[in-house]
């Protein structure tokens, strides 16, 4: 399996001639409003998060689940949107650019949630870890309950395995439903080079799913 | 994994129509046909992750927002001493104090030097024991008043 995967041609991908769609975003009205911000217009930076704002509760919410902490992330997503405007480039579209600092800040909320847990359960004797894990909403245990909740947190498992590059490019095409030719443009890279990097995408959460599989153990978390 | 099917690979997944081309290798190889499901089982499994229901920001999060980026504003080492008055008032009256000390300290000793300098036997009284004359001549000898 896999005999051309190693040797996947980047550009010539396929038969079909695939277009380079690049938007400026530079000089669009969404341009104007990012250059506004980076040189340090409150309002235009008020302006980016009333307008994106929703977008980000719904993404956070998506991966996170917990209603409780989905302000508190998004709050510390448009935070460190406000201090890095100044780094945006242009290269892809704003929405795309709070896309992923939205989709990292939820892995690192994740990843923090879980050296807690493990760092509180370490002081805790056996049976206290029990009764705790009881207690504790199904979202956080070893085996929910809940079918969904389980299958996210195996989702989850895995998008940990992929480079936050992949992570969002997986993110926006099967959780937003967007097209190859859409994710093109919103990152201003070539159909060819998005259909590629989705592909070892897959890959790479196929062979995570059968480690997983193998030994819960070992790749969990 | 074949070419035909990394060319369509997404539409597949999409659930846009395949091509005869795709389908019929589909059918044929076995290699292409396992990756190709096991790739749609978690095209399918990433759907979990859409947001179940629509979570409407409160009114203020802006101004939450706003807060939040004021308290992760990087400050000077100096800032603390405005943002934080009675700090600030301590280590207004400590260098005023010090002001003083320092201030009390100077004019005492500005006051020693006013009484001009010593007295040539004064002099004499402390480089020389008493009972050397040829010291005590040396010494008025190179004494400048």
């Amino acid at each position: 399996m896999g005999t051309l995967t190693g040797t996947l041609p980047l550009p010539a991908f396929g038969s079909r001639v695939a277009v380079k769609t690049r938007v400026d975003y530079q000089n669009s009205q969404e341009g104007a409003l990012v250059r506004r911000a980076q040189s340090g217009d409150e309002a235009a930076f008020r302006e980016i998060v009333e307008h994106y704002q929703s977008k980000v509760f719904s993404i956070i919410h998506g991966i996170v689940r917990q209603r409780n902490d989905v302000e508190d992330i998004a709050q510390q997503v448009f935070a460190k949107v406000y201090f890095s405007i100044r780094n945006f480039d242009f290269r892809s579209s704003l929405i795309t650019w709070i896309y992923k600092i939205t989709v990292n800040e939820c892995f690192d909320y994740l990843r923090k949630k879980k050296v807690r847990k493990l760092v509180y359960e370490s002081d805790l004797s056996e049976d206290e870890v029990r009764r705790v894990e009881n207690t504790e909403p199904s979202v956080d245990r070893q085996a929910p309950a809940d079918e969904t909740l389980a299958r996210r947190d195996y989702v989850l498992k895995l998008l940990s395995r992929v480079s936050e590059e992949e992570r969002t490019l997986l993110l926006l095409k099967e959780v937003e439903g967007r097209s190859v030719e859409e994710l093109a443009q919103m990152t201003g890279m070539n159909e060819n080079t998005i259909k590629v990097k989705l592909f070892r995408a897959r890959q790479k959460l196929v062979k995570a799913a059968q480690r997983l599989d193998r030994a819960p153990g070992l790749v969990a978390g | 994994m074949h070419q035909v099917i990394l060319d369509r690979l997404e539409e597949y997944l999409s659930g846009s129509p395949s091509s005869r081309e795709f389908t019929t290798h589909l059918e044929s190889c076995e290699e292409c046909r396992a990756e190709v499901q096991e790739m749609k089982e978690l095209s399918g499994a990433l759907s979990a992750l859409r947001a179940p229901e629509e979570i409407t920001p409160s009114l203020g999060f802006y101004a939450q927002v706003a807060r939040r980026v004021e308290a992760q504003r990087p400050r000077s080492p100096w800032s603390w001493v405005w943002l934080e008055p009675a700090f600030g008032k301590r280590v207004a009256f400590a260098s005023l104090m010090s002001l003083v000390v320092l201030g009390s300290y100077l004019i005492t000793r500005e006051t020693e030097y006013s009484a001009g300098p010593p007295r040539p036997e004064a002099i004499m009284a402390q480089q020389a024991p008493a009972d050397n004359p040829d010291m005590i001549l040396a010494t008025l000898a190179s004494y400048e008043p």
